[in-house]
């Protein structure tokens, strides 16, 4: 008997499973393989610029949203992802990263919204 | 005990001392960082269960992938429901930088047998292996029982302040109003740890480039701009690297 499982359940089931493999080849690949993988200085290199240009590519679009078919939408975030910035520049804390950004959405909200 | 015992017994106290010596450090290093730890652990629990997930798959998704920026990073896409290649491409990309950390870390585990080595990289975390390398990176003797239990009191406190924010953050979404927006805390979560990558020019210039491709791939089905931009990023700080060397 095949248990009857919605397809959505079974999608995030599977992207659950997929990032969990992610993780173990990212993290523990090269402890478990090391003495085999040959990697070039310029892989190296490269392989660097990669993690911030993803970070950014997930951030940007929640910042500076562009409807298909439409024009490129000015949102609040924007101004309070600024602030929290220079907050991440000055203090270098998360903490205080998050709480600066959240005040400064809410008040820009609080004023312009 | 029998007396002809007692050099071993000296032996064996002499490794217990180091590696109680060694998990004192670790964790009296990794104490400060715990609360940074989480809080995003939290930011990200609560992330998860606004996304749609549903509390089983949020815990599920702690427990097993253990992964802040690369369960932020996959909550956009499976909310719009991306095809689960890409899900699984952007997890590998976001997580490239525990590449460069298992290559630092591998000379001080190499020694270990296949499953802790497999447990060492698991619970690697990006503050735990900030803290090592700053305290062993010169080591000149590498794989101590010290450094390893150092290396071991940091994970151990990571993954329980991350598991139980996370859990919690879970648990209390449901409490948290939407038009807090507290989705956002999810990206600013994301901007802390990207804005101190960028601490040199190429960097500057690669996520500035990553940024534009991000902006203008809106426009590309399946969330595909997030590749694009990292194509982007890599090849703007390939040619920045050659092209600012000249100066300094």
């Amino acid at each position: 008997m095949i248990p009857d499982i919605p397809p959505a359940a079974l999608y995030v089931g599977a992207a659950v499973l997929l990032l969990t493999l992610c993780n173990v080849l990212t993290r523990a690949g090269f402890l478990l393989f090391g003495d085999r993988i040959p990697l070039s200085d310029g892989m190296r290199r490269a392989l660097r610029y990669a993690p911030a240009a993803a970070l950014t590519a997930i951030i940007v679009p929640d910042l500076m949203p562009w409807p298909r078919g439409g024009w490129p939408a000015f949102d609040l975030r924007l101004v309070a992802a600024a602030a929290a910035t220079v907050v991440c520049l000055r203090t270098r804390s998360a903490v205080a990263v998050i709480v600066s950004g959240m005040l400064a959405l809410w008040g820009l909200r609080w004023l312009f919204g | 005990m029998a007396p002809d015992r007692e050099p071993f017994d000296a032996a064996d106290a002499a490794v217990r001392a180091e590696r109680m010596a060694g998990l004192r450090s670790g964790l009296r290093a990794i104490a400060p960082a715990a609360v940074a730890t989480f809080t995003w652990g939290l930011v990200t629990g609560v992330a998860m269960a606004k996304s749609g997930l549903g509390e089983s798959a949020a815990v599920a998704m702690s427990l097993l992938v253990y992964a802040g920026s690369a369960q932020l990073t996959s909550l956009p896409l499976i909310a719009t429901g991306a095809p689960l290649w890409l899900i699984f491409v952007a997890g590998l990309v976001v997580n490239l930088r525990f590449v460069i950390f298992g290559a630092a870390l591998q000379p001080y585990f190499r020694d270990q047998s296949w499953p802790r080595r497999l447990a060492y990289g698991y619970f690697t975390t990006d503050m735990g292996f900030v803290l090592f390398m700053s305290r062993y990176g010169d080591a000149s003797v590498r794989g101590t029982t010290e450094q390893r239990w150092y290396f071991i009191g940091g994970a151990a406190v990571s993954w329980l302040a991350w598991q139980a924010s996370s859990i919690l953050g879970v648990l209390l979404a449901a409490a948290v109003p939407a038009d807090w927006s507290l989705d956002f805390a999810a990206v600013l979560a994301l901007l802390a740890i990207t804005v101190p990558l960028a601490s040199s020019r190429p960097m500057l210039v690669s996520i500035l480039a990553a940024g534009l491709a991000a902006w203008l791939g809106q426009a590309l089905p399946l969330r595909l701009g997030l590749l694009a931009a990292v194509a982007a990023g890599v090849a703007a700080g390939m040619f920045a690297e050659r092209f600012l060397r000249s100066k300094p």
